[in-house]
């Protein structure tokens, strides 16, 4: 029993990750219907530029917060100069677009950083707390804390603010948006910022763990994709959830299941994928496609 | 009474199909000018163009100064609310969401608190239903809050596009008296595109009547109202 509490735990700082990472996912497919195949390598690229900042002898708390926003502006540019001119693109060459991106960024992080894995620090104690007598990590601990601290901001900042409001009506009704005077453009671009910051937060996590190197990121995001589509795909509160459970499962996984092991979990979140999109194509929260003709 | 809204021979389509062909009208301040014409005659067309939603030439003056050239989002913020076809409800939202984001842009902030009042004096049920998702109200209602977001924006002009459309007809009679009652208390014009021509020419003073993208007859609302052979040719009643 205490070791299954052990391993939910650890499998929620995980699901922590992916959720944040499948947040990303949400944020932009929610403003423009579009899987964003470059957001991991995003990701991976704002957690560079972290390193970069504690090399230089940043504390780990400053370049947090300042990656954080350079993220933030990143995402804002490329939505500006790549996404922008190709808008009103059919969604597969959209699709391209953003894949096209991906190859782009992890080349980029490859010819500047090189791809020799680098240990990232964590600022978080490697020893275990005794919680009601399960052993339970405090990076674990700190991760779940941080990536909660994180979801709850965006929850905030689109749900109670003008700001996000905004966001939201221009992300489902931009015509209607526009004639309300709300600027759609600069809300897509706000949303891509967004979105940019939420997912480098995955990466910051991630690499303590995994080590940070240009292709981090790529099996990450495969679970962020079965967290989002468990959620389905348009549900903020979805991709959350489907975070932690992806998380927990892929721990236990790997735990009780003898022939999943460490080296099969990631077909286990591709077989979260293949299941609901049979199952459940609209994910526990997503809505039916409905279609007029 | 000085013209508010001024179309100037324009000319508008959507890709090589041109819809308008130089339609001119004018809306004076604290107006209500209805805009008729059969389905396909450019009357959204027309409301669209003066939004910037339609690419158009000629000439568009808001309160003296041309339209050419700029977004959607600057000619609202100058004081234009359009309801469109549809009304543009957010549905996604809820009924409180909704209202917000018609005095989203507004900073005086006692001013908007007064507006809220009114709108609710106009529209009760509204009050009641505020934390319901849009979705909820049925197509009356959805009306009563687009006109009630509209008029949260403070516009100088509000196009409202076949407010009727798809209601029944005792709720098509309060909307409508609700539209004359606050043109009558706030002075804001009023351009109104309806197909329901005699319920917009007895709130209207002046009357366009559109045919194939030109301005087929115009003039005062109540004489096109009493001129048979206009009627029977041009609102088919």
């Amino acid at each position: 029993m205490q070791e299954f509490l052990q391993q939910v735990v650890s499998g929620l700082a995980v699901g922590g990750i992916f959720a944040s990472l499948a947040l990303a996912l949400v944020l932009i497919y929610n403003a423009m219907g579009l899987v964003n195949f470059a957001q991991g390598e995003m990701a991976m690229l704002a957690t560079f530029v972290a390193y970069a900042l504690v090399n230089r002898g940043m504390s780990y708390w400053i370049a947090f917060p300042v990656a954080l926003v350079l993220a933030f502006g990143g995402g804002i540019v490329i939505q500006r100069i790549v996404i922008r001119p190709v808008e009103r693109a059919p969604i597969l060459t959209l699709v391209i677009i953003t894949l096209g991106l991906a190859t782009l960024l992890n080349g980029l992080a490859g010819f500047v950083f090189g791809y020799v894995p680098r240990s990232f620090p964590s600022p978080f104690s490697a020893q275990s707390a005794d919680v009601l007598g399960v052993f339970v990590s405090y990076r674990d601990l700190g991760v779940i804390a941080m990536c909660g601290l994180v979801l709850l901001a965006v929850y905030l900042l689109l749900q109670r603010t003008t700001v996000g409001l905004t966001m939201r009506a221009a992300a489902h009704h931009p015509e209607a948006s526009r004639l309300l005077g709300v600027q759609v453009s600069w809300m897509l671009g706000l949303g891509w910022g967004l979105a940019s910051a939420v997912g480098a937060v995955s990466g910051i996590m991630v690499a303590p763990i995994l080590l940070l190197e240009p292709n981090m990121m790529q099996s990450i995001i495969i679970y962020a994709f079965a967290a989002a589509v468990l959620g389905g795909i348009e549900s903020p509160l979805g991709a959350v959830v489907g975070g932690l459970v992806v998380g927990v499962t892929i721990n236990l996984a790997g735990a009780y299941l003898p022939f999943v092991g460490g080296d099969l979990q990631l077909a286990v979140g591709l077989a979260i994928i293949i299941a609901v999109l049979i199952i459940r194509p609209n994910g526990l929260f997503g809505r039916a496609a409905v279609r007029r003709v | 009474m000085t013209a508010l809204l001024e179309l100037d021979g324009v000319h508008a389509g959507y890709g090589p199909t041109s819809v308008l062909h130089g339609v001119s009208l004018s809306v004076p301040a604290g107006g209500v000018v209805a805009l008729l014409g059969a389905n396909g005659a450019g009357k959204t067309t027309t409301l669209r163009a003066i939004t910037g939603g339609v690419r158009w030439n000629g000439d568009i003056r808001f309160d003296g100064r041309s339209l050419r050239r700029m977004s959607t989002e600057e000619i609202v913020r100058r004081g234009i609310a359009h309801v469109p076809e549809g009304r543009g409800i957010c549905t996604e939202l809820t009924v409180d969401e909704n209202l917000k984001l018609g005095s989203h842009l507004r900073h005086d902030g006692a001013e908007v608190r007064k507006d809220y009042d009114r709108v609710f004096e106009y529209f009760p049920l509204l009050k009641e239903r505020r934390r319901l998702s849009a979705s909820t109200l049925s197509g009356g209602e959805q009306q009563m809050l687009a006109l009630a977001r509209a008029l949260l924006m403070k516009p100088r002009l509000m196009l409202l596009d076949e407010p009727s459309l798809g209601l029944a007809p005792i709720v098509v009679r309060s909307i409508f008296q609700i539209i004359r009652s606050i043109n009558e208390a706030s002075g804001v014009a009023v351009l109104l595109v309806e197909q329901n021509a005699r319920i917009a020419l007895d709130l209207s003073s002046t009357a366009y009547v559109l045919e194939v993208g030109r301005v087929a007859v115009h003039g005062d609302s109540a004489e096109l109202q009493g001129n048979e052979s206009v009627r029977r040719s041009y609102l088919g009643y």
